[in-house]
């Protein structure tokens, strides 16, 4: 069952261990606003202690002075030889392993890379690995998603619902905002996108080839030292090309300009000041505007002219509840219970 | 055993729960309805789905009481873990330690976040960052043979100590033994548990004992009162039960959405279990897109990749909706059977004497055809077996009960507990369009068929319907095998049939399929038609139905 509450909800921004927060419970914090920083690791280097300290290699470990794994500063000392003489850590890092050769296996910490909370809101707890921020504003929850938690204004991008989110659409105007797609965006859509700085995209569906694509392109430009763009992309309906709900079109139509965070590794949107989201619930009444999950009436909404007695068989021979769901266009078709949602507004049905 | 007239079975599953009401008929206790659906639909929905099915059947007089009396029953519960154990697997090697490492942990029922190996083509630093990034419960160490030394051992705790950054998350060693204390002593005293190495020798693995600890670590993580009530558990207690009361050497699979569990009972009562909260349908990587291309090639029906990748990522997204179409229901049982077949376990010489299958994917197939060809090909045991299932997801919530009501539970319900599917005698080897093995079947009370020859590469079915007996005489070609002791080319077997019948299957292990598509397809949709229908030969002159 879907969540698309508005007024305040609980949103995890997670932090790497070992990061430093800079936040504290009760502050407010803005998408852009930094909430502590994290060092990355660099490639370690080998010091060469047994010959500083001027011992045999083999007395190296015990030798240690400070633990293996744990950060130390620059300075400390990381090794002592009873004749006083010492190895100092060259840079803030960890003394990975003293090594039986002589050596100290030494992972300086690199420049601190800024987490940022992405989120707007007011941090309620730190936990450990996270920041606990409460968002006003509604959450829409995705059924996929990928890339980084990225924020900026929403903005559509496609005129209906069923529009799929052509290359040719995209232009300087989206950088730095969160699209509201439609039915389907090919990877050269996305690919145009992310080069013009586009923040994140909101979809319908997408064909999973061309969101693997998609991805793959990254990874490579990654691998090759390129520069990693933050870009998030969330999935609403299902793969393949799937139009959005109606409803919830509308209301994302309503609340384009507003300011948005989209994290496609949680699966979540939130538009901040927004009204509760349209709301999807499982199991739909008689009456009830409905909408299909699965082919081949996914993405077709309609409404629920009746539930079958007992069980009956889908083409497939699949056993299961099935409804009468009156199609927009007039067609009445079967489909099982389990693959309608009900739509409504959050005030009522 | 509840004592009260009515009980209800339940099993919440992530996605779909399965109710089953006991009651008492003719003085003996009887499953009398069964209901499954969606969880997110509520105990309201579930209870009246149970009254609607109990209603035509139920005594009148209750007519108007059954909810109530429903709602009252003793419930004997169980349900998927809310969440899996998270786990980072650090090793010296990806391919042996970490592979070993890794698989016990799977069977475990923990899913591991990251994976971090010298020779995984990452920098120490670029290890260190995804380490210290991965949410986990636990870290896992591995590598090195019992009677190695290595620095690198003490460079991976160096690692996993950097990444941990002072948090409590409790570590494994499960290296090298002569490692243990000098690991040990990297990390503050009482975090690190030294466990039997997984892979001991260069010839020897044995990943038992560690999948046993991680087992209890992560029964003390999520269900610190006791796993009894996790569905994985009360299937393996299940299974046990039943392989110990009827000397059977069973293989069990129950497959869901989330999670797999599979149990292998030895027939005296112990059970060897793995619990893999990665290995159900929409969460093995060898059900999805990634795997679309090999599963297009199990498919009987023409679908283009795009379609499969779409079908399986819309499923795994949404694993609680229903296939609709022909070609969707295809491409679910060849994901399946490609689950099946990555995560089965290896089995014991001797091979088994029962094959159970349950999860709502196989045991509510839409044909018992089905379901048996989704065990045949995906489990793929050979020898000659029975095959049942589960089909009202029973065994999970009997499971669940008390060491001592356990037997006596599966003992009142022993007709209804599981559905037999008939038997199966699966060869492996053979030269392909040669004969592969001629087998006599005798069936009491029937006129005798004529010896059925197979060529490598054929399957068939032999009607035998649920509890007819028949003697089964199989005489193998030299390079074909049962799986048993070498040279034994002549092999007999007493078989039960069920609603499939006797499945003779001389395809190879794993099938061979032409290259060609349509060829493919072609020699697929016969397989599937040999699964649906009966297709033995008749007796020159003799009607085929019992005299």
């Amino acid at each position: 069952m879907s969540s698309r509450s508005g007024g305040r909800v609980l949103h995890r921004v997670l932090v790497p261990r070992g990061a430093m927060i800079a936040t504290r419970v009760g502050a407010v914090l803005a998408p852009d606003q930094a909430i502590g920083h994290w060092d990355r690791p660099l490639p370690p280097i080998r010091i060469d202690a047994a010959r500083q300290l001027r011992c045999r290699a083999a007395d190296l470990p015990g030798l240690m002075v400070a633990s293996a794994g744990v950060r130390v500063q620059d300075g400390a000392v990381l090794a002592r030889a009873p004749s006083g003489r010492e190895v100092v850590a060259p840079a803030s890092g960890w003394a990975l392993t003293a090594s039986r050769d002589g050596s100290i296996l030494f992972a300086p910490a690199g420049a601190a890379e800024t987490i940022i909370a992405h989120v707007r809101g007011r941090v309620r707890a730190i936990e450990e690995g996270a920041v606990l921020v409460e968002v006003p504003g509604a959450r829409l929850p995705g059924i996929a998603g990928s890339g980084t938690a990225v924020h900026g204004e929403l903005m559509l991008a496609v005129s209906g619902p069923d529009d799929e989110l052509r290359a040719t659409a995209i232009d300087t105007a989206a950088a730095g905002k969160i699209l509201v797609g439609g039915s389907r965006a090919s990877a050269e859509a996305l690919t145009r996108a992310r080069a013009i700085g586009v923040s994140g995209i909101v979809l319908g569906g997408i064909l999973d080839k061309e969101l693997r694509e998609f991805e793959a392109a990254g990874q490579r430009r990654r691998d090759a030292g390129g520069a990693s763009d933050p870009f998030g992309l969330l999935l609403l309906e299902g793969f393949g090309k799937v139009g959005f709900d109606p409803l919830l079109f509308g209301w994302l139509s309503a609340q384009a300009g507003r300011m948005a965070s989209l994290s496609g590794a949680d699966r979540l949107l939130y538009v901040y000041d927004a009204p509760a989201a349209p709301v999807r619930r499982a199991l739909p009444q008689v009456g009830e505007r409905v909408i299909g999950c699965r082919r081949p009436f996914q993405g077709r909404t309609g409404v629920l002219v009746a539930i079958l007695d007992d069980l009956h068989a889908a083409p497939n021979g699949v056993l299961t509840r099935m409804a009468l769901v009156r199609q927009e266009e007039g067609r009445l078709v079967v489909a099982p219970l389990a693959n309608l949602e009900a739509m409504g507004t959050p005030a009522g049905r | 055993m509840a004592t009260a007239e009515v009980s209800v079975l339940v099993d919440r599953g992530s996605t779909w729960t399965k109710a089953s009401v006991v009651g008492q008929t003719r003085g003996r206790w009887r499953i009398t309805a069964h209901a499954a659906q969606p969880s997110s639909w509520g105990d309201d929905d579930l209870l009246e789905a149970l009254v609607r099915r109990l209603e035509p059947a139920a005594d009148q007089r209750l007519a108007g009481r059954l909810r109530g009396l429903l709602a009252d029953a003793p419930r004997i519960s169980c349900h998927t873990p809310s969440r899996a154990g998270r786990l980072a697997v650090a090793s010296l090697t990806g391919e042996l330690s970490g592979a070993a490492a890794r698989s016990a942990a799977e069977g475990a029922g923990w899913v591991v976040q990251e994976a971090v190996a010298p020779d995984d083509g990452r920098g120490i630093a670029e290890r260190l960052a995804v380490l210290q990034r991965a949410p986990v419960d636990a870290w896992l160490l591995a590598g090195g043979f019992d009677d190695a030394r290595s620095d690198q051992a003490l460079e991976l705790a160096g690692l996993v100590r950097a990444a941990r950054d002072g948090t409590t998350a409790p570590v494994i060693w499960a290296g090298s033994q002569l490692m243990a204390a000098e690991v040990a002593a990297c990390f503050e005293p009482g975090a690190c548990t030294a466990v039997a190495n997984p892979l001991p020798a260069p010839d020897i693995e044995h990943g038992a004992t560690l999948r046993r600890h991680l087992e209890a670590m992560l029964e003390a993580l999520l269900e610190p009162g006791g796993v009894r009530a996790l569905t994985p558990f009360g299937f393996r207690r299940a299974v046990a039960e039943l392989s110990r009361s009827q000397r059977l050497r069973i293989l069990a699979v129950d497959l869901g959405a989330r999670y797999a569990s599979w149990v292998l009972a030895d027939g005296d009562g112990s059970a060897e279990g793995w619990v893999q909260a990665s290995g159900g349908i929409a969460t093995s990587p060898h059900g999805g897109g990634s795997s679309a291309a090999r599963i297009v090639r199990w498919l009987p029906v023409a679908a283009d990749e795009l379609t499969v990748r779409d079908a399986l990522e819309t499923y795994r997204a949404r694993p609680v909706t229903l296939p609709y179409t022909d070609d969707e229901l295809a491409i679910l049982h060849a994901a399946v059977r490609g689950v099946l077949t990555a995560h089965r376990p290896a089995l014991p010489p001797g091979g088994i004497d029962l094959l159970i299958g349950g999860g709502r994917t196989i045991a509510a197939a839409p044909t018992p055809a089905q379901a048996m060809q989704l065990l045949v090909d995906g489990v793929r045991p050979t020898g000659a077996f029975q095959v049942a299932i589960d089909p009202t997801g029973v065994l999970g919530p009997l499971g669940s009960l008390a060491d001592g009501e356990i037997g006596e539970g599966m003992a009142e319900l022993r007709d209804d507990l599981l559905t037999p599917l008939g038997a199966a005698v699966v060869c492996r080897g053979g030269r392909p369009g040669q004969p592969a093995m001629r087998v006599s079947v005798r069936r009491a009370g029937w006129p005798a068929l004529p010896p059925i020859e197979l060529r490598a590469g054929q399957v068939q079915v032999v009607e035998l319907g649920p509890g007819q007996v028949a003697e089964v005489e199989i005489e193998l070609d030299a390079e074909v095998s049962l799986g048993g002791p070498r040279g034994g080319r002549r092999l007999s077997a007493t078989l039960t049939g069920g609603s499939v019948g006797l499945v003779l299957d001389a395809r190879s292990t794993p099938p061979l399929v032409p290259r060609r598509s349509d060829d493919r397809r072609a020699v697929l949709g016969s397989w599937r038609d040999a699964f649906a229908r009966e297709t033995a030969p008749r007796a020159s002159g003799t009607s085929e139905s019992p005299r």
